[in-house]
């Protein structure tokens, strides 16, 4: 794939252009998924191809072809430079791609056991595991779904100023959801368990409890209400601390967002935009996460992005085209979701760092508020400045005790005014579960964590 | 090109050679071309081709599915021999009775512009272009990130009934959103237009919603918590009601009783004035065919007739579980269909039918309430509970459209919302697969932050 790959680029460079990129993929992944009780349907992917970028005067050319052979890569390369004086020729904005020093390495994830080693019949028996264990909990549990992805992914990554990296990307996760009914009423628990590494994660506590959890979860919904609308303090867990960090700020911090003038922190570097008590990090290299990986798609390796120190707006995630228009060292920020897409700026293990009240100080010290736990999903508009996220179950908290049980809920805020609204930061810092993130039209692996974390004037939208 | 039928009928023949009971093989050649701008610059032109194969066989009831890109025969071999393993390693299910059988496709217009074949990457820059100065057209709007997206494709399924079927496909999509900046404040006006059809003209309403909203929204308010009667602008409509709608009668969900909309067919969900079709056969709506992601003929139903629930949408394995036959619900996935994930059940277009009311008469009818542009929320359709943010809404005093809302929600159950619509549009949009008038609502929960 490498010789292939600097003569693509080679060709590129030949036809006019000024800079350019590749990422060539050959991928094998597994989907099973399991409904009540038994295989609903299982998927075997292989997958290859390569995305061809060239740059000038200000403008991109991608192509896209499945065809890896020398001519298939040639006939890519000039239909990405023809795509690039396309839409140099209609470019206002002229700007030039810094050289940067290039990279050469081979990148292994971690892997103790290759999913694509494990038979088929191992994995299937270990969804409809999962899937027993929900089933089993009690009998108010009526529906049952578990699933499982894994992927292996060879991708080369090179550039015309030299770079030539090959990743070895694999990946597994798993995860549950259960239904649950009594009295006519029905709720949804989940779960999710995944990582950057093999099938070994599978055969963790952590992923074999993932049954019961999402079980549990639905059984204690059973006995909740709609959650109140309105203004409130809330008490955000680990897991939604970490959406917060990735929702409300992280997007926000995105360099491409930046330069395209749609975020409301553009000018903001420097400046105080949240409470002092308040760090936020993006850092690909966290280790046994969702989100690691050491190099990004475009070659660079990747550093941990600090946006947020003690209050001050410090920086934002870049790739190779942000970094050089705003003068700063690319930072490893860039990722595809596939050879098919462009690489575009991506946040990878997004947290906000640990204050010094514990999980119990937090609590008893509210006299009226929310608590709020669960991360289901969430989305923001960096230019409109607001964002939301959807927590999968709340408590009322009252002086200082934690009382009444609600359900979902979506929570809103402001980016610029939601961490200056800290009450209190806590010391029990934590990771949360594996999730996706979209954006424009791909998906990245990700996670996010953080504290507890008290904030107020937080909307809550409910139906009370 | 390939012979793509030739392709997946062979290919039928030798997946069956290897033992399954019922297979089905679907064969796509598909291109697309996007323009992208950037802060009113031209960024990105892109071209991308996707040839590839997906088969689906069923051992003992069980499905799997193997997929490659390309067409070469020995890898289309591989993926039959993981397609029939992956199903052989699976659990035995009796509720599988068997694929469609094989019927008469009606000759469908309306899914595939010849024009857009033709168009050289120049048409979709400029198309590109067009939307972008529309959007810009205003000293108050410092940026414009707009694009322009044709894809193109032919789509041939074969399967172990003797079903073999082809269609082409065609998609135009534009998308808009204008930033704009006052001294105090800054908003972002966000618009999309979608068709089978290449129809750059859409660039001037796209555009000028882009543009209009960015300059409304700097002007801002807060709203305090309440019950508000809400008008629905078809962009948020057709967000909420494709999913809340389009999921909530699917009918796995309906079997597995998942959904909130279970136990309720035949009766009353909502208003006299809320009525829902699923088209197919809607020309040039990005979710027409001819057949459906398995072999079934397009075929128009109501779902939603003035209030009581009708149907539920089903696809062959689903049908088969209740001894009835499939609504033809299969999906393949967007404009140009995709060999890329088994198919599932699935909304084509649904319509909402459309009312008598001007949007300006339902505002001044409104007197005190809410104006929804604009909401990315999930209903939970479980439990038919819906709670979003506002990302873009207006309050409208005396009858009047007003100032933006900034960080409030909106609350309601999917049941109410569709009882509580009293007032419809009479100029439909189609947007996100669903095309739909304004729709007010009388009451719903308003979470604000005043």
């Amino acid at each position: 794939m490498e010789d292939l790959a600097e003569a693509a680029i080679a060709h590129a460079v030949r036809l006019g252009a000024e800079f350019a990129d590749l990422r060539m993929e050959s991928a094998v992944g597994t989907n099973i998924v399991v409904m009540d009780g038994r295989t609903k349907s299982l998927t075997a992917l292989r997958e290859s191809g390569c995305g061809i970028r060239a740059f000038m005067g200000g403008a991109w050319g991608f192509a896209v072809t499945n065809s890896l052979t020398k001519g298939g890569l040639k006939e890519a390369a000039s239909s990405a430079v023809g795509m690039a004086k396309v839409a140099q020729a209609k470019a206002k904005t002229k700007f030039r791609i810094g050289e940067i020093r290039p990279v050469k390495a081979n990148e292994k994830y971690p892997c103790k056991e290759r999913p694509s080693d494990v038979a088929m019949e191992d994995k299937v028996r270990f969804v409809l595991a999962l899937d027993k264990d929900m089933s089993r909990k009690d009998a108010r549990v009526t529906s049952t779904n578990a699933k499982y992805d894994d992927a292996e992914i060879a991708r080369v990554v090179a550039n015309s100023f030299g770079t030539l990296v090959r990743s070895d990307e694999v990946w597994t996760i798993g995860a549950c959801s259960a239904f649950a009914r009594s009295d006519g009423v029905m709720q949804r628990g989940h779960a999710a368990f995944g990582s950057v590494g093999g099938y070994e994660l599978m055969r963790t506590n952590d992923a074999v409890g993932l049954g019961d959890e999402a079980a549990s979860q639905a059984l204690r919904l059973l006995d909740s209400k709609p959650v109140p609308a309105g203004k409130f303090t809330v008490v955000l867990d680990n897991k939604m601390t970490g959406m917060l960090a990735h929702e409300a700020f992280g997007h926000a911090c995105e360099a491409d967002a930046i330069v395209s003038g749609s975020s409301v922190l553009e000018g903001l570097l420097g400046k105080k935009v949240a409470d002092e008590r308040i760090s936020l990090v993006d850092d690909p290299k966290v280790e046994n996460t969702f989100g690691y990986f050491s190099i990004d798609w475009e070659g660079v390796r990747a550093k941990k992005h600090v946006l947020i120190e003690n209050g001050v707006l410090r920086g934002y995630m870049h790739n190779i085209e942000t970094s050089s228009r705003m003068g700063v060292e690319p930072n490893g920020a860039s990722r595809a979701q596939s050879y098919s897409g462009t690489p575009i700026i991506r946040m990878s293990n997004t947290y906000i760092g640990n204050g010094d009240r514990s999980k119990d100080e937090i609590i008893s010290d509210l006299m009226d508020g929310l608590l709020i736990q669960g991360a289901q999903y969430g989305y923001v508009e960096p230019a409109k400045g607001q964002f939301m996220f959807k927590c999968d179950e709340a408590h009322r908290i009252k002086k200082g005790e934690v009382g009444e049980r609600y359900r979902d809920a979506s929570i809103s805020g402001l980016i610029l005014e939601v961490l200056n609204n800290v009450v209190a930061v806590g010391s029990d810092f934590m990771l949360g579960d594996p999730g996706y993130c979209g954006k424009s039209g791909q998906s990245a692996r990700t996670t996010d964590g953080g504290p507890h974390l008290c904030l107020s004037n937080m909307v809550v939208g409910g139906l009370a | 090109m390939a012979d793509l039928a030739e392709l997946a009928r062979k290919t039928v023949d030798m997946v069956m050679k290897l033992g399954p009971s019922d297979c089905d093989v679907f064969a796509s050649d598909s291109r697309f071309v996007t323009a992208e701008i950037e802060k009113g610059s031209m960024k990105q032109s892109s071209a991308a081709n996707d040839p590839g194969v997906g088969i689906r066989v069923f051992v003992r009831g069980c499905s799997g599915y193997s997929f490659c890109t390309g067409f070469n025969p020995a890898t289309v071999r591989q993926v039959a021999r993981a397609a029939v393993a992956q199903a052989r390693a699976g659990t035995e299910d009796p509720d599988f009775k068997g694929l469609p059988k094989r019927e008469a496709i009606p000759r469908m217009d309306g899914l595939y512009d010849p024009k857009i074949a033709k168009l050289q990457p120049d048409d979709i820059v400029e198309a590109a272009i067009q939307l972008a100065d529309i959007a810009g057209n205003d000293k108050r709007v410092t940026s414009v990130n707009a694009s322009a997206a044709v894809g193109i494709g032919e789509a041939v399924l074969a399967n172990s009934n003797g079903i073999l079927a082809s269609q082409k496909m065609t998609g135009f999509e534009l998308s808009a959103e204008a930033v704009a900046r006052s001294d105090e404040s800054m908003f972002s006006g966000v618009d999309g237009g979608w068709s089978r059809r290449f129809e750059p003209e859409m660039s001037a309403g796209v555009g000028k919603n882009a543009l209009e909203h960015a300059i409304m929204g700097l002007k801002s308010a807060k709203m305090e918590t309440g019950d508000f009667p809400v008008i629905l602008d078809p962009l948020a409509a057709g967000f909420v009601l494709g999913m809340a709608v389009g999921g909530g009668v699917n009918a796995e969900s309906i079997q597995r009783k998942r959904s909130y909309l279970t136990d309720q067919l035949g009766k009353t969900i909502g208003s006299e004035l809320f009525s829902v079709t699923d088209d197919p056969t809607l020309r040039w709506a990005t979710g027409s065919y001819s057949f459906d992601g398995e072999g079934v003929a397009a075929k128009r139903r109501k779902i939603v007739d003035r209030g009581v629930l009708k149907s539920f949408m089903y696809d062959s394995y689903t049908a088969g579980k209740e001894g009835r036959k499939s609504t033809g619900n299969s999906s393949r996935g967007g404009s140009v269909w995709s060999y890329r994930r088994p198919p599932s059940i699935s909304p084509s277009n649904l319509v909402i039918a459309s009312g008598d009311s001007s949007v300006e008469e339902m505002i001044r009818e409104t007197r005190e309430g809410v104006y929804l542009r604009l909401t990315y929320d999930y209903p939970n359709l479980v439990t038919g509970e819906f709670s979003g943010l506002m990302m873009e809404s207006y309050r409208i005093a005396k009858g009047e459209l007003g100032p933006s809302i900034r960080q409030a929600t909106v609350g309601m159950h999917l049941i109410d919302m569709y009882k509580n619509v009293d007032m419809v549009g009479k100029s439909p949009r189609f947007v996100f697969g669903v095309k739909t008038p304004a729709l007010r609502v009388s009451k719903a929960k308003i979470g604000g932050s005043r």
